[in-house]
């Protein structure tokens, strides 16, 4: 990797890619009590590089160099600090081998993937909190900054230092370790690993900021993340399934808004600027992941994706197919969500009352009596079966529950629609 | 043309809040300035504050400093071409450097 020196312009997240991977080799050396001495060296290797090449020009791996000073300021903190007692001197020397190696020589490259590995098998602990478990691996692997993660859960900056600073200490308390278990424990923490995954994920696609692009910034770090697992040899056709799932949805992401920073609806979306890239990507997961006997939710979900993916124009989607996977979906999970989804390909396939019907009783759900969506979809039904008062009504009720700014212009548009 | 120093003091601790990301786009705005056509020269100083020497009365004596009050360090300096004053001030408000809360002081070298 090299920063390109001409244009002052790097590699799209590199400092972002380079922190998590740095944090985790310094973690992996200094134990996982000591992660926040690894953040802090590698946040002060950055702050040097920031200080330095404005003035001196981009060293030619600018990767490398990050990686190099953050060893270095790792080693005079534990010079200077007491804590590690008489393990000082070999701490410091493991790091300073550590320091010595190049980063593209292969070997070293899956080194450090593994660091990343079992840093990630250890930020989704059970015994950390699923709040936690987040925050953790967007901060410590993600090199997202508190304020990132703060601005993407919409919560205050800092509420999520105390949650990381909480996290830390549980680690620490609880002498959790960077090894990776073995066993039915094995399966009960990768399956925390891509429920972490797969909630990262959805936060960032169900576009709860306007046009802030820290979400999507979050989505192509749950797939990164999602892939590096996947990479792993002891990936089941599960991980496959979830990456194969964020892949073909966040393949659709360009094409979500417009240039005016308008939300466009699936069915409305300029396929030619879907990633083809990320397609790609989807359907080889996806035709690892159905190698197994297993069908999980994941399964199911990346189905509906490669299902929507295949079709060549909205008019060509396979509806009927999406309704048997969603049928099976429900199987699954009875979540109002599903039913609610489920719901508007019932609308394609049956009609809007049919759909009308199958979403009767959720909106006394308490998990939905405040979900703007459901009022949304139950508008846009109404609508269609020119009940236009009652859908004005339907989309007033979802403008007053969402706070996402691209939302509440595309339903004042519904609601003009309506009484026109 | 006329030749100016631009020196940029800043306050690293501001530096401590921003992230991977944060720190990335900083940089890429700084290096887009050092590459515009007016830059003559730049470079950066040590992280420490240096040492400061006085004659005062008796025996000149070196202390460290001169920045042991302040946060603000002299982080670095670059040269520029500028027809005047006005033109050089100018050309350093476009600096990211204050879009950071760093600050930059403007000296013409003597003669140019």
């Amino acid at each position: 990797m090299t920063g390109t020196g001409e244009t002052g312009v790097f590699i799209e997240h590199l400092f972002r890619h380079q922190a998590g991977r740095v944090v985790a080799r310094l973690t992996r050396v200094l134990g996982p009590a000591h992660v926040a001495l690894a953040e802090e060296s590698v946040q002060e290797a950055m702050v040097r590089a920031l200080q330095t090449w404005p003035y001196q020009g981009v060293p030619d791996n600018s990767a490398g160099w990050i990686f190099r000073v953050a060893h270095n300021v790792a080693i005079d903190a534990l010079r200077r600090e007491t804590v590690f007692g008489e393990k000082t001197e070999a701490l410091v020397a493991e790091l300073t081998r550590s320091a010595a190696v190049t980063l593209t020589e292969p070997d070293v490259e899956e080194r450090l993937r593994d660091d990343e590995l079992r840093m990630i098998f250890m930020c989704c602990h059970p015994a950390l909190a699923r709040d936690a478990r987040v925050a953790l691996s967007l901060k410590t692997i993600g090199g997202f900054s508190v304020r990132e993660i703060a601005r993407a859960f919409l919560a205050e900056d800092s509420a999520i230092a105390q949650r990381l600073v909480r996290a830390k200490r549980q680690i620490r308390d609880q002498r959790l370790t960077l090894d990776l278990p073995s066993g039915a424990e094995l399966a009960a923490r990768l399956d925390s690993v891509l429920e972490v995954l797969y909630f990262m994920f959805n936060e960032g696609y169900a576009a709860g900021e306007g046009e802030d692009l820290i979400r999507q910034d979050l989505c192509l770090e749950a797939l990164r993340l999602g892939r590096l697992v996947a990479s792993a040899s002891i990936a089941t056709p599960r991980v496959h399934a979830l990456v194969a799932l964020m892949a073909l949805q966040g393949a659709r992401l360009p094409a979500r808004v417009d240039e005016a920073g308008e939300l466009v609806l699936l069915e409305d979306q300029d396929r030619s600027r879907w990633d083809s890239r990320l397609i790609a990507m989807g359907f080889a997961h996806f035709d690892r992941c159905i190698a197994g006997e297993e069908v999980s939710e994941y399964h199911v979900q990346a189905a509906i994706a490669a299902t929507h993916a295949r079709a060549v124009d909205p008019g060509t989607v396979d509806w009927p197919v999406i309704l048997t996977l969603y049928d099976q979906l429900l199987a699954l999970n009875s979540s109002p969500v599903v039913r609610l989804n489920r719901a508007v390909v019932v609308a394609r396939v049956h009609g809007p009352s049919a759909a009308l019907a199958a979403i009767a009783g959720l909106d006394t759900d308490p998990r939905l009596r405040t979900y703007h969506l459901l009022m949304s979809v139950r508008g846009q039904l109404l609508f269609d079966l020119g009940r236009t008062q009652e859908a004005a009504d339907a989309f007033t009720a979802a403008l007053h529950h969402t706070r996402n700014e691209a939302e509440r212009r595309f339903l004042r548009r519904r609601i003009q629609a309506c009484t026109t | 043309m006329a030749k100016f120093m631009l020196l940029l003091y800043d306050d690293p601790s501001h530096w401590a809040k921003l992230g991977p990301e944060d720190m990335q786009k900083a940089i890429e705005k700084y290096m887009a300035w050092s590459k515009k056509p007016f830059t003559v020269d730049s470079q950066r100083l040590g992280e420490d504050a240096g040492r400061v020497i006085r004659s005062g009365s008796g025996k000149p004596r070196a202390t460290d400093g001169p920045y042991s009050e302040t946060k603000e360090v002299l982080g670095g300096f670059y040269t520029i071409e500028a027809a005047n004053y006005d033109e050089a001030v100018t050309r350093a408000l476009d600096h990211p450097h204050l879009l950071y809360g760093g600050t930059i002081e403007v000296r013409q070298l003597f003669g140019s």
